[in-house]
């Protein structure tokens, strides 16, 4: 991992990460912060999970130690393995020991990504126990107070394979993340793109509109990210069109007439 | 005295001078006895009318029916020699040998005549006749002879030339194959195949352009096969016409085309413009065509009804900003319940929006 040699020091945010709240998830991962309780973000990519969590590490002034997970991710990825150097064995501690030690924020993003037996270490740290036990170290980490589980969920991307077990999801407080509404959502464009009132309205009318056909042959509606990508590439000097037809157009489908709509609608706004 | 046509011919030959010195009463007799022997040979009418005077003055009747008998009996051999005996022969009747006369007659006679015809000349002649009206009958089938190499040539010609476009064609058709959508070959092949059974020079011209019709949907199959059907005709009376019909190099063939162009399908869109109308106006749309219109009951979702073909433009970029129009009014009458919108309206309205895009991107 490329964590792995990183002091946890490096994980402090010492400058607050925008985020516009939508509801009242503020509140609600505090409250789950101070109740020791884990917690479960779900919502589709794009729309402000990992940047809510930077946001709360910064808040509640704790370190954050993000995982992506991915399909290759083992327990041991995460808890940490003996190396050979040298001649001698080291153990390294994983990203979720080093976490756990330093009383953190360990943030498992797509959680339902990695390999099943990531969930055998996560159990134990999420009930009343706290403990992250090192299996092959034979050594048990108990968590600290100040420390806490959090992990990310998509519920579109769901298949019998890909799911969460229900006796992992009912170990989570669960905030639920969306879209943001539109005038939220034009703030946050002209916030992280830089760009005008009408700009900001247009792409967030585009975005709106490709959510419409969530359902209908996209997986995913275009996120937030995308439409700040959109904004920053027009800021740039892109002209608008193109700008869209490469940020929210092609990214989100390979369906040849589903681009075609989507060109579309964008030509109805610029 | 004069002898006007009372003479006819015989004034040619007769002297004024030579009828005078004929005694009166024979005058009639000698002009007739010259006219008479100058129906055989003109020349021989001139000599007797020159010697007859001379016999006549005699009064020997006898003697003149001789001399023109004798004449006679030489010019049939020959009117040369008769000429010349009667020139000869009233001096040979003053001899006192009577006989004479006679014998001189004969041999002239004999030697003109020369000897009988002998069998053998008259079979060679014969048959020289008989093949030579054979000849003659064969003429014109040495004529027709001439003119059937000279056709078959052409045709070799034709139909070596015929092979190299065949060839052609068989290294062309592969590489169009592959370019061509699948569910277009099978007509595909079959309408080459008839331009090939036509005219293999025509079919290379057809391959290509049916190539672009169909691949570009400038016609439905059906359309290229009416296309094809027309151009055969056109192939049938001039080859070289049908082959620039094929080429779509005459005014008849594009003026063809144009008559079974299609417009834009609405199959070929429709589902662009349900998920363009979803998109807008957030709620599953369905697009129908106007022949689907008994069905519509049944639908069950909103739908917007548009026309199974646009062919209100040329290119289908603009039917299908027309189709787009259309779409839209249809989804913001779905979305807003209002409905003020009818197909007529649609040319302009595109031209206003084009002209409203083309000003904005300058
Ligand atoms: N509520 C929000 N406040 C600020 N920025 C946001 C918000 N929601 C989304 N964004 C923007 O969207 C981008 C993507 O969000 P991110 O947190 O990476 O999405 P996720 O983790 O859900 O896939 C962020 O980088 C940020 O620019
Ligand atoms: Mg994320």
């Amino acid at each position: 991992m490329a964590v792995e040699s990183q002091k946890v020091e490096d994980f402090r945010l010492t400058k607050e990460p925008y985020y516009l709240p939508l509801g009242n998830e503020i509140e609600l991962f505090e409250s789950a912060y101070n109740a020791r309780l884990p917690v479960m973000l779900k919502g589709p990519t794009g729309c402000g999970k990992t940047r809510f969590v930077e946001h709360m590490s910064w808040r509640l002034k704790r370190t954050l130690v993000t995982v992506a997970c991915h399909e290759d991710l083992t327990a041991s990825d995460l808890v940490g393995k003996y190396t050979l150097r040298g001649d001698e064995t080291v153990w390294q501690d994983g990203p979720l020991t080093t976490a756990v030690k330093s009383g953190g924020i360990a943030y498992l993003d797509e959680v339902v990504e990695a390999r099943k037996d990531t969930t055998v270490v996560i159990h134990p740290l999420t009930d009343d126990r706290r403990i992250l036990p090192l299996e092959k170290k034979g050594e048990i980490v108990s968590a600290p107070e100040d420390f806490m589980l959090v992990i990310s969920y998509n519920p579109g991307y769901q298949s019998v394979l890909k799911d969460l077990k229900h006796s992992t999801k009912q170990r989570f407080v669960a905030i639920e993340f969306d879209y943001p509404p539109p005038d939220l959502e034009e703030s946050i464009l002209k916030a992280e793109a830089g760009i005008d009132d009408d700009t900001a309205s247009k792409l967030v009318k585009i975005g709106e509109k490709v959510r419409n056909l969530r359902t209908h042959g996209l997986d995913e509606g275009v996120s937030t990210r995308l439409l700040v990508y959109a904004g920053q590439l027009i800021q740039g000097g892109v002209e608008p069109i193109a700008a869209c037809e490469a940020t929210i157009c092609k990214p989100i489908t390979d369906d040849l007439e589903m681009q075609r709509s989507i060109v579309e609608i964008i030509a109805t706004q610029f | 005295m004069t002898f006007g046509p009372a003479v006819g011919n015989v004034g040619m030959y007769v002297a004024r001078e030579m009828l005078i010195s004929v005694p009166e009463d024979q005058r009639q007799t000698y002009l007739r006895m010259v006219e008479e022997i100058s129906d055989l040979k003109y020349q021989l009418g001139v000599e007797v009318a020159r010697q007859l005077p001379r016999l006549l003055v005699e009064g020997d009747s006898e003697r003149v029916a001789r001399y023109l008998s004798q004449v006679r009996e030489v010019a049939a051999t020959g009117w040369k020699s008769g000429v010349e005996v009667a020139k000869q022969l009233p001096d040979l009747y003053d001899a006192p040998d009577e006989t004479l006369a006679g014998a001189y007659v004969d041999i002239v006679s004999q030697a003109t005549a020369g000897p009988p015809e002998d069998t053998e000349t008259a079979q060679l002649a014969t048959e020289l006749g008989d093949l030579e009206r054979e000849l003659r009958e064969m003429e014109p089938k040495v004529k027709r002879a001439q003119e059937l190499r000279t056709q078959l040539a052409a045709r070799d010609r034709r139909d070596e030339k015929r092979r190299k476009h065949a060839v052609e064609l068989a290294s062309a058709l592969p590489p169009i194959l592959a370019r061509l959508r699948p569910r277009y070959r099978p007509p595909y092949l079959d309408l080459v195949r008839q331009v090939a059974a036509a005219d293999p020079e025509a079919s290379l011209e057809a391959a290509d352009t049916l190539l672009d019709l169909l691949n570009g949907e400038r016609v439905s199959p059906e359309g290229a096969a009416e296309w094809v059907e027309r151009g055969l005709d056109v192939l049938e009376r001039n080859k070289e016409v049908g082959r620039g019909y094929f080429r779509l190099g005459s005014k008849y063939s594009l003026q063809v085309l144009e008559e079974l162009k299609e417009g834009l399908a609405l199959k070929s869109v429709a589902r662009v413009l349900k998920l363009y109308a979803t998109a807008l106006s957030g709620q599953e749309i369905a697009i129908r065509g106007t022949n689907e219109m008994q069905a519509v009951d049944v639908f069950g979702v909103d739908h917007i009804i548009l026309p199974p073909e646009m062919h209100f433009f040329e290119d289908d970029a603009s039917n299908f900003t027309a189709y787009k129009v259309a779409t839209a009014h249809g989804a913001g009458r779905i979305e807003f319940g209002t409905y003020r919108f009818s197909l007529e309206d649609i040319p302009e309205t595109v031209e206003r929006l084009r002209a409203r895009y083309s000003e904005e991107s300058r």
